[in-house]
């Protein structure tokens, strides 16, 4: 029984690490289609909420829900696993796998996790390099593509698992400027296609563009929600003004 | 002068005046008389080598302690695979007493593992009707691969934990299971960081084969201390020489060649 038709819904979710509170209630519901920025100072808590969206983070207290999957229950990685099948992440380093090439690094969970055909899967990896302008680096290693084409590579490789939701967290944070733009510029795609996604960023003139709702977080907390253009050009909280008056 | 030397320049120049010294040493000796207890070496060196005065068979001698350090080294990698994925596994239940066993036998002398596998193997064991011989090469075996599996187990333990977290979060989000995400994302990876640390173990184990005469196997040192027997005591440090020179001999490109990889390894990351 879900408490309303949202695909993502947060409720006074609590996390701390030691003696110190990360998240002190967050609440959040994400629409199916939706994409939500969530923006906010360093150690606010934004790469947490989205860790405990996919259960990488177990949470201390509160409730989420991911399309039928009730995440605040689940106790081990065993029963997190269909969640995972449905919720991807992109991460700020990366992460791709060094020792396997660009087209097998999108391959490789669909056919070792998912057990989809390999020559099903490999047509659906090309056609996703294709879409993320990278058809030309199938074979090459992650050492031997840019920030900015591994973290392409990346998203590929969440998109070939069909996933519901994908999660960027902080994805340009480690990119040259020039290598932003590219990036950025496949995410809004994404959005376009109607793909749900949230993205924790500090590209304040990207989550103004792409996004249909922005999060203002400040120590643990949900300061301030509202579309970006109220929230950007009409900030309610003094909190928020602050932050957009420092970073813009 | 100096300054436009690099530290590697200066390291191979040293290295090159050492090892100038030491033919001009022998050199020089030899001229001194030494030539005659070389010759009493050199006609020894079959026998040192293969256990035979003709060369052939071979029935000991440095090839056995190539042998020796060969199936040592072969039951250590087994066991020390097993033990260092044993000291990372989950459930406190297998991990801590493979900790425990890890570290008794990292902080145990070499030797006096031997001796205590010389005395608490069986001379035979008696399986199911079959009688399976324990003669003291396969103890000498076993004493010296424990050590080295336990510290194997290290290599194996600090180059799975090098790994990036990043890769761990990648697999688990992607709905890898544990043993999973160790099979192709963590290890493929670890083995390369290993290999030039299982390569140091190597030559350090073909090091302590010497050791392994305690057992009274026909190692190199067994023969030659029968041998010397005969031999003028003056003779006795050329023999000595050899012998250390034959040891040099097999495992210094070993460390180098394994230098060589580490260098490689290192920096290929994230």
């Amino acid at each position: 029984m879900n408490r309303s038709d949202a695909l993502i819904e947060i409720d006074g979710i609590r996390k701390s690490f030691g003696d110190f509170q990360v998240l002190k209630g967050i609440s959040l519901s994400v629409q199916k289609g939706e994409a939500v920025c969530i923006i906010g100072p360093s150690g606010s808590g934004k790469s947490t909420i989205l860790r405990c969206i996919n259960g990488l983070i177990p949470i201390d207290e509160g409730f989420i829900r991911v399309g039928d999957h009730r995440v605040h229950e689940m106790k081990n990685e065993k029963q997190m696993r269909p969640l995972r099948h449905q919720v991807a992440m992109v991460f700020q380093q990366y992460n791709l796998f060094p020792h396997r090439t660009a087209l097998e690094n999108i391959m490789m969970a669909p056919v070792q996790v998912l057990g989809h055909d390999r020559a099903e899967v490999e047509a659906r990896a090309r056609a996703l390099l294709k879409k993320v302008r990278l058809s030309e680096k199938a074979g090459s290693y992650p050492g031997q593509l840019s920030g900015g084409q591994q973290q392409r590579v990346a998203i590929a490789r969440a998109l070939a698992m069909h996933p519901e939701v994908i999660l960027f967290d902080e994805v340009t944070a480690a990119l040259d400027p020039e290598t932003v733009k590219e990036v950025l510029l496949t995410i809004r795609e994404l959005v376009e296609d109607g793909l749900t996604c949230i993205l924790v960023t500090h590209e304040m003139k990207f989550a103004r563009e792409v996004s249909h709702r922005v999060c203002f977080t400040d120590r643990g907390l949900i300061v301030e929600s509202a579309p970006p253009v109220e929230l950007f050009d009409n900030p309610q909280d003094p909190r928020t003004r602050e932050f957009l008056g420092q970073v813009l | 002068m100096d300054t436009l030397l690099s530290y590697e320049d200066k390291k191979r120049a040293v290295l090159i005046i050492i090892a100038l010294f030491v033919v001009v040493w022998v050199a020089l000796d030899a001229m001194a008389g030494g030539s005659v207890y070389w010759q009493r070496v050199l006609i020894r060196l079959p026998l040192l080598l293969t256990g035979e005065g003709s060369g052939w068979p071979i029935t000991g001698g440095f090839v056995l302690n190539i042998l020796l350090s060969l199936a040592s080294m072969l039951l250590a990698t087994l066991l020390g695979t097993f033990m260092g994925l044993a000291t990372l596994a989950k459930s406190p239940l297998v991990r801590i007493p493979a900790f425990l066993i890890m570290n008794f036998l990292r902080n145990s002398p070499w030797l006096v593992l031997l001796f205590a596998m010389l005395y608490i193997l069986p001379f035979q064991v008696r399986v199911f009707g079959f009688v399976i011989p324990f003669p003291p090469f396969v103890k000498a075996v076993i004493g010296l691969a424990l050590p080295t599996a336990a510290n194997f187990s290290e290599v194996i333990r600090g180059a799975v934990q090098s790994i990036h977290s990043g890769q761990w979060e990648a697999a688990r989000s992607l709905g890898y299971t544990t043993s999973q995400i160790y099979r192709h994302v963590i290890l493929p990876q670890a083995l390369r960081r290993m290999i030039p640390g299982w390569m140091n173990l190597y030559a350090l184990l073909m090091i302590a084969t010497a050791l392994a005469t305690v057992t009274g196997i026909q190692d190199v040192l067994t023969i030659l201390n029968t041998s010397l027997a005969m031999e003028s005591e003056r003779v006795i440090v050329y023999f000595y020489l050899t012998i250390l020179f034959l040891f040099f001999a097999y495992c210094y490109p070993i460390a180098l060649l394994a230098r060589r990889l580490e260098r490689a390894v290192k920096g290929d990351n994230l």
